[in-house]
């Protein structure tokens, strides 16, 4: 299963993809994740691929997404060289404007109809669940959740996921928690 | 030993590698991708009691770890490609004069200049410098070659480079992690022999030597690992580091049963390996990150052997440029075979959103300081050509800012913008401007040279306290006061200022601009640590934070805080006036103090600021 991830520097991205990978080697599923360092704390994009099962390389290749997770809006439409007809997508509503100065932007209302026409697009409300839950923070785990729901399942189940927040993170009840009002969000789409 | 399966960054498996071979000594310069190697070291070192720490710059690290295994240790040294040509001097010397113990370069190249100047492939450096190269191709097998890396030296006397890319390094993967060994530490030198010591007399024996030594590592390297997948003998490949990955996956897809083998050992290859197959091949295919290094031994190889095969590879039919991919395997396998490769592009989505840059995070000193300077230079009617250097400041090419001219290598702030001092007959105004790490790392010797050779330029060391463009690795910035250090050197013209206070900063800069004009170097440092490093720090100290936010009515939507400053945090609304996001606001109170009808007010503890000037 290729899971194609994308969002801003500082979204949590990494971290996700660390408990998926980590998830999955609990449960002996071959997992590899790739992401782009160095300048990802700057606010600027960040993708992370990650493949599991019977694979040897990193990356995942061009349409190959069996499931996209964007984290942020505008993000979303840099995944397109990925998906497929296939692909199940996961897009956070929230819209993060990049700091250029003097940009302009479509409404985030257009944005979300112009995602809302593909097929197996979900778009889900991840950071105002978390902010809901208390802590805008756990948005990442909202979208893991609501990624679980819409895909994930088939490749890791739902205890190896909760057992790996639980041992690596920081406030794990409130983490466990949002991953599990994600897994709803999409459930009850 | 007790083993077990974990989930591993590439790096940190490197690291791994390294400490279950009994590495005593690890010294390195932070860069990407190849940092988090010495962060694990220095984490999970010290319970073994191996010594590693952060050098100046990676000819220090490396004449350290040298320094290590002429006596017996058993030695590495970590850095990024392009810090591999700041350590040439004594790796180069370093093959002539062996070592007593083991010793590993470790080289974290950056195919695709993810973060990089460049591209360069330090396979090369290998030829050139007669040391064996080993590269892994991913993150379990990079554990086994780095603990394989250092038996390897020790064995034979000589340093090895282990080259990783960034597909290895940050790669996450399924690692078996075993206990750590006790560290190797070495005995001494021999006074007696002078082996170590390279007058010409003792180098030309060396040479002599050092030939001989690469004749038997031409043959020993063929007891090193390669792994061969049987297919059909008339279509041969070779791969070497993460192209194997590539390939594996690639022969699935495509469903084809070409013969495979993959040497762990790129430099010097593993010839008679690679012979007994290319014999019986009709075509070979080199696949390889980075540029023709095995595909241009094979076909010498080929040549002295007088077999006459058709080789493709970068040089020919691989892209040279970017690193590789599984669609480019794909197409150049199916190429190769003259069969279809699998045809998918994606999806058209409708819309292009705009470009995000990596900018400056919320609260960055380093944006505060490119603002004061731009008011600075602008009311001394100066029009500087900025020379710039490595860091997070490189991104002040960006507008608004526009204050990076010339960025080229660690340390050429000072060195190149000497240069288009003296290029331009003493025509152009220069401000060189560098970061406290970059300035540890090769400024000081460029400022030397400034102040000996009375070049009048004006030197901004941005110091924040930390190498942060890497992670927040420390440096000789905490133990040295820059000032100091330049007032030691002889300047003149030293001022210090806080880019929080805009006011006196600028008035800073316009006394330094003013000391220049008059033909003086002049030196300004701007200390205020890292926001990302300061705002974490004071948050687990549990310090009550502050943070700004726009009074709405007093806003007279002038742009100057969002547009000028461009601090992440602050955005424009629909009708111009400013908003703050409290999310990302992390108190640095500089847009209250450019706002000119005061709208921006403080809420929380405005000692927040003072403890961030002392946090680092």
């Amino acid at each position: 299963m290729n899971i194609y991830m994308i969002g801003v520097g500082g979204q949590g991205l990494i971290t996700t993809s660390n408990l998926i990978g980590a998830a999955a080697t609990s449960r002996g599923v071959k997992a590899l994740t790739s992401e782009t360092h160095g300048l990802s704390q700057r606010g600027g994009s960040v993708d992370v691929h990650v493949r599991l099962g019977d694979v040897n390389s990193p990356l995942i290749p061009l349409g190959g997404a069996d499931l996209v997770i964007a984290f942020e809006l505008l993000e979303a439409f840099r995944a397109a060289p990925y998906i497929n007809e296939n692909t199940k997508i996961i897009v956070n509503s929230r819209l993060i404007r990049p700091p250029t100065p003097r940009l302009r932007l479509p409404r985030a209302e257009e944005l979300i109809n112009k995602l809302g026409a593909i097929r197996n697009v979900k778009i889900i409300d991840a950071f105002n669940a978390a902010v809901k839950l208390g802590n805008p923070i756990v948005e990442n785990m909202v979208l893991l959740g609501a990624a679980h729901a819409a895909g994930l399942s088939s490749a890791i189940d739902e205890g190896a996921i909760i057992e790996a927040i639980r041992s690596t993170m920081r406030m794990p009840e409130l983490n466990v928690r949002a991953f599990e009002v994600g897994i709803n969000l999409v459930n009850n789409y | 030993m007790t083993c077990g399966k974990r989930f591993m960054l590439g790096n940190h498996a490197i690291a791994q590698g390294f400490l279950e071979a009994g590495v005593s000594v690890a010294m390195g310069y932070p860069g990407t991708p190849s940092s988090e190697i010495m962060e694990y070291l220095i984490e999970k070192g010290e319970e073994l009691g191996v010594y590693a720490e952060w050098s100046s710059n990676e000819k220090v690290a490396l004449e350290g770890a040298y320094g290590a295994a002429m006596t017996g240790a058993r030695a590495i040294a970590t850095m990024k490609h392009v810090g591999l040509n700041v350590g040439m001097d004594p790796l180069m010397s370093s093959a002539y004069t062996g070592v007593e113990g083991g010793l590993a370069i470790v080289t974290a190249d950056d195919p695709g200049m993810w973060s990089s100047q460049n591209e360069q492939d330090n396979r090369w450096v290998g030829l050139h410098a007669y040391i064996p190269v080993l590269e892994p191709y991913d993150p379990a097998n990079a554990k086994e070659l780095a603990r394989i890396a250092i038996e390897f030296s020790e064995k034979m006397r000589h340093p090895v480079l282990f080259r990783t890319v960034t597909r290895v390094s940050h790669t996450r993967g399924p690692v078996d992690v075993c206990d750590g060994k006790p560290p190797v530490f070495g005995k001494g030198i021999d006074r007696t022999k002078k082996r170590f010591a390279l007058v010409p007399a003792n180098a030309r024996k060396l040479k002599a030597e050092l030939v001989g030594r690469w004749a038997k590592i031409e043959e020993e390297v063929e007891e090193l690992p390669v792994t061969v997948e049987e297919g059909d003998p008339g279509l041969l490949v070779i791969t070497s580091g993460s192209a194997f990955a590539y390939v594996m996956d690639s022969i699935k897809e495509l469903e084809v049963s070409p013969t495979v083998i993959n040497l762990s050992v790129p430099v010097p290859v593993q010839r008679k390996k690679v012979l007994d197959l290319a014999t019986k091949a009709s075509k070979i295919v080199v696949i390889e990150e980075g540029d023709p290094v095995v595909e241009t031994q094979v076909k010498a190889a080929l040549f002295d052997e007088g077999i006459k095969v058709p080789v493709l590879g970068k040089s020919n039919f691989v892209p040279p440029v970017g690193e590789l991919s599984l669609d480019i395997t794909n197409s150049v396998l199916a190429g190769a075979m003259s069969i279809e490769a699998p045809h998918r592009r994606g999806v058209n989505l409708g819309y292009e959103p705009p470009q995000r840059p990596p900018v400056f995070c919320p609260g960055c000193p380093h944006a505060a300081s490119y603002y004061e300077l731009k008011l600075a230079s602008t009311t001394s009617r100066v029009k500087p050509l900025f020379s710039g250097d490595i860091g997070c400041y490189s991104l002040g090419i960006n507008s608004p800012f526009d204050e990076e001219d010339v960025l080229t290598d660690m340390g050429s702030s000072l060195g190149v913008g000497m240069g288009i001092h003296r290029g331009t007959n003493g025509k152009s105004f220069v401000v060189s401007i560098i970061g406290d790490s970059t300035f540890f790392h090769s400024g000081l010797p460029a400022l030397a040279s400034a102040i000996y050779n009375k070049t009048p330029l004006l030197l901004i060391v941005l110091d924040n306290r930390t190498t942060a463009m890497t992670g927040g690795q420390p440096n000789p910035t905490q133990a040295i006061p820059i000032e100091e250090a330049v007032r030691g050197l002889g300047v003149r013209n030293v001022y210090s200022m806080d880019p929080f206070n805009v006011r006196e900063a600028v008035n800073t800069m316009r006394n330094a601009i003013d000391a220049v004009k008059r033909g003086e170097p002049a030196v300004v440092v701007s200390k205020r640590a890292c926001a990302l490093e300061a705002a974490r720090k004071l948050r687990r100290e549990g310090v009550e934070p502050l943070i700004y936010s726009v009074v709405e009515d007093a806003c007279k939507a002038c742009g100057i805080c969002y547009n000028m400053i461009a601090c992440p945090a602050i955005q424009p609304k629909d009708d111009g006036r400013a908003w703050i996001d409290p999310n990302s606001c992390v108190g640095c109170s500089v847009c209250a103090q450019v706002c000119p009808y005061d709208a921006i007010k403080p809420s929380g503890n405005l000692d927040w600021i003072k403890r961030w000037g002392e946090a680092l």
